[in-house]
C-alpha cells in the first residue's frame, strides 16, 4: 500500500507525461522547438494547426474518456462487489455505441448536435437498467457477467443491423470504428460533446465513495449506517450512463480500460472501494492516453483501433479473474 | 473510396478472362443487335445506357438508378434492376452480358453450365481506355456509329477546357483519409485541367491513406472531395470537415461522374475547371 497523496501524485505525473508525449508524436515529425513555439503562439501556421486543432483535442479526449472508463469500472466493481464488472463487459459501452450509431446514421445528429450524446446516454442507461433488472440482486457474480454479455451482444448486433439498414455503402468500416473505438481525427467539437458528460458522470460517481464502503458490509449494514441504497444505485446508474455515453459518442466503444485499471490500482491502496475511485480515474486517463500513443507509434499500414490495444492488455486480466472465480460455478 | 471498393470487389485485370465477344470490329455478326442485354457492373451500366436502345436492355445493376453513384441514373429509371443474382440472369436468358469483367463475376460463376455471350470490359484508368470501352460496347450492342459519335462529343467537350489549374497542387481526398494517386482517372483528370496531384509529389501509390496531420503539413492548393461527403453522415465523411482543413479551398465533384470510366468523365473535368475559375475569381 502506498500513501494516498503519493499514489495520486504519481498517477497524475504519469497521465501528464502521457499527455505531453501524445502532443509530441504524430504522423508528421515536428521538432520540439517548433511545437513549443506553436504552443506559445509564435509558431508557424502549420505547426499551430497540427498541435492545437489535431493533437490537443485528441489528447484531451483520451484523458477524459480514459478517466470516465476507469472510474466507472471502479465504481461498478465496488457497488456490485464483482471484480469483473465494468462498462464494456456489462455491455454499457456497446449500448452507448448503438445510440451513437442511430443518431449519426439516421440523421438525428444533423438535426441537433446534442442528439448524438443524448442517444448514446440513452443507450447506456437502457442497457444498465436492463442489466440491473435482470441480475442486479443475484448472488453469483457470474450471473451478472452473463447478463452483461447478453446485453452487450444484443447491442453489437443492433449496431451492425442499424448500419446495414442505413443507406451507407461504407457500413463495414464504420462498424469497426464503433465497436473497437478510435480517437483519430477528433476535433474540439468532439471535446465539447464529451467533456460536459464526462464531468457530470465523474461527479456523480465520486459522490458514491462512502456508500460503496458501507456496502462492503452488506446492504442491511449499509442501511443501518444511513446509506440510501436506492439513491446510491440511481446515482451510479445515471452517472455511468451519462459519463460513458458521452465518451462513447465520440470515441466508440473502447473495451477493458475499466476492467484493468481498478485491478492494477487496488493492491496499491487499502482496498476499500472509495480509495480506488479517484486513482482509477487518473490511471484510466494515463492508460488510454498511452494506448492511443501506441496506436500511433506501432507501424501499421492502417491505423490500429484503440480497442485492439486495450483488449490485448485487458483480456489476460479478465481470464485470470475468471479462473479464480471457477470455484463458484 | 468508391473506386477502392469497386477495385476490391472485381479483380482489376480482365487478363485471363475469356473475351468471347470483345474487341472493336470483332462484334459477333450473327447477333448484330442483341435484344436482351444484361449489365452486371455499375460502370458497364453507364456505357450500355449511353449506347444501346432502351428496348435492348433487359437488366442493369441495382445501383444504376442511384444518382449518387451512377452518371446515367435518370435514364436507368424504369428499366429492370437486378440484385446480382444468378436466378434473375437465368430467367432473362440474356443474349449479351456486359461486365467489368463479365467472365469473373459471382453470379456467372454460379451458372457453370451456361454460356452466354460475354463482353469483358477493362477497368478504365485513362481516357484512352474509356474510348476503347465505348467502342467495344458500341460494337457489341450493334451500334458502332453511336460509339464514334460519343467519343467525338467527349473530345469536343474536353478540347475547350484550358488549364485553369496553372500547375497548382490538388489532393483528391476521400472518406477516412484515402487519397487517390497516380495512374488513375482522377490523376489524369487533374493534369487535364492543369493541376498537379499531391500524391505524385509525395510519391504515393494509386490509393493511399494520408492523415489529417500530413495533409495539413503538405498544404495543397485545392482539396477535391466527393460531393456525397459535403454532408456529414458518418465518421468517414466527418473527418473531411475537420476544422484543420478549413483554409484549403475545396472543389466538390459528384462521385457518380468519377467512380467509373464513363462518358461522365468530361462532365467531371469541366466541373473541376469551372470550380477552379470560381475560386480564383473569388479573390483568393
Amino acid at each position: 500500500m502506498i500513501r494516498r497523496p503519493v499514489l495520486i501524485a504519481a498517477l497524475a505525473g504519469l497521465a501528464l507525461a502521457a499527455a505531453i508525449a501524445s502532443l509530441g508524436f504524430g504522423p508528421v515529425d515536428l521538432p520540439v522547438a517548433r511545437l513549443v513555439a506553436a504552443a506559445t503562439g509564435h509558431g508557424d501556421r502549420i505547426a499551430a494547426i497540427i498541435l492545437l486543432e489535431l493533437r490537443l483535442p485528441r489528447t484531451l479526449l483520451a484523458l477524459a474518456v480514459g478517466a470516465i472508463l476507469g472510474l466507472a469500472g471502479a465504481a461498478l466493481q465496488g457497488y456490485l462487489r464483482n471484480p469483473l464488472a465494468e462498462p464494456s463487459v456489462l455491455g454499457t459501452s456497446n449500448a452507448a455505441a448503438l445510440g451513437g450509431v442511430a443518431a449519426l446514421y439516421f440523421g438525428f445528429a444533423q438535426m441537433h448536435p446534442a442528439a448524438l450524446p443524448l442517444l448514446s446516454i440513452g443507450g447506456a442507461l437502457l442497457s444498465l437498467a436492463l442489466l440491473f433488472a435482470l441480475a442486479g440482486r443475484s448472488e453469483s457474480p457470474l450471473t451478472l457477467i452473463l447478463a452483461g454479455i447478453a446485453v452487450g451482444t444484443l447491442a453489437v448486433a443492433g449496431t451492425s443491423l442499424a448500419l446495414n439498414l442505413s443507406p451507407n455503402p461504407f457500413a463495414a468500416m464504420e462498424i469497426m470504428t464503433w465497436l473497437l473505438g478510435s480517437l483519430e481525427n477528433r476535433s474540439f467539437q468532439h471535446v465539447w460533446i464529451a467533456l460536459p458528460c464526462v464531468a457530470i458522470g465523474m461527479a456523480m460517481l465520486l459522490w458514491n465513495g462512502r456508500a460503496l464502503d458501507a456496502l462492503t458490509l452488506g446492504e442491511d449494514a449499509a442501511r443501518a449506517l444511513g446509506v440510501d441504497i436506492g439513491r446510491t444505485r440511481l446515482r451510479l446508474l445515471v452517472g455511468t450512463a451519462i459519463g460513458v455515453g458521452g465518451a462513447v459518442a465520440v470515441s466508440g466503444a473502447i473495451g477493458f480500460v475499466g476492467l484493468i485499471v481498478p485491478h492494477l490500482i487496488r493492491p496499491l491502496t487499502d482496498r476499500s472501494p472509495s480509495a480506488i475511485l479517484l486513482p482509477s480515474a487518473i490511471g484510466g486517463a494515463a492508460l488510454l492516453t498511452l494506448a492511443d500513443l501506441g496506436v500511433r507509434i506501432i507501424p501499421t499500414t492502417n491505423e490500429l483501433k484503440l480497442g485492439v490495444v486495450t483488449a490485448f492488455l485487458g483480456v489476460p486480466v479478465f481470464l485470470i479473474h475468471l479462473m479464480r472465480e471457477k470455484r463458484l460455478w | 473510396m468508391m473506386r477502392a471498393l469497386l477495385a476490391a470487389a472485381a479483380p482489376l485485370l480482365a487478363g485471363a478472362g475469356a473475351l468471347w465477344a470483345a474487341a472493336p470490329g470483332a462484334a459477333p455478326s450473327a447477333r448484330a443487335q442483341p435484344k436482351r442485354i444484361v449489365s452486371i457492373n455499375l460502370c458497364s451500366d453507364q456505357l450500355v445506357l449511353a449506347l444501346a436502345d432502351r428496348r435492348q436492355i433487359a437488366g442493369l445493376t441495382i445501383n444504376a438508378a442511384d444518382p449518387q453513384m451512377s452518371g446515367e441514373a435518370a435514364q436507368a429509371r424504369g428499366l429492370p434492376l437486378l440484385s446480382n443474382s444468378a436466378e434473375q440472369i437465368l430467367a432473362i436468358d440474356p443474349d449479351l452480358i456486359v461486365g467489368m469483367p463479365a467472365s469473373r463475376s459471382a453470379p456467372l460463376a454460379a451458372l457453370p453450365g451456361t454460356s452466354y455471350p460475354l463482353l469483358d470490359l477493362d477497368t478504365a484508368n485513362s481516357l484512352d481506355q474509356i474510348y476503347a470501352s465505348i467502342h467495344q460496347t458500341a460494337a457489341a450492342v450493334g451500334h458502332p456509329e453511336r460509339g464514334e459519335a460519343l467519343v467525338g462529343r467527349i473530345q469536343r467537350q474536353l478540347a475547350g477546357l484550358g488549364k485553369p489549374g496553372r500547375g497548382r497542387v490538388a489532393a483528391y481526398y476521400q472518406r477516412r483519409g484515402y487519397m487517390t494517386g497516380t495512374g488513375t482517372l482522377i490523376d489524369e483528370m487533374m493534369s487535364r485541367v492543369g493541376l498537379v496531384n499531391l500524391a505524385r509529389i509525395l510519391g504515393k501509390p494509386p490509393l493511399s491513406q494520408i492523415s489529417l496531420e500530413e495533409m495539413v503539413a503538405a498544404k495543397p492548393d485545392f482539396l477535391i472531395v466527393e460531393s456525397a461527403t459535403d454532408v456529414v453522415t458518418d465518421q468517414g465523411s466527418e473527418m473531411l470537415h475537420h476544422p484543420a482543413l478549413r483554409d484549403i479551398p475545396r472543389i466538390s465533384v459528384s462521385e457518380a461522374w468519377t467512380v467509373c470510366g464513363s462518358p461522365a468523365y468530361a462532365d467531371a473535368a469541366r466541373s473541376i475547371a469551372r470550380q477552379i475559375e470560381r475560386i480564383d475569381g473569388g479573390g483568393r
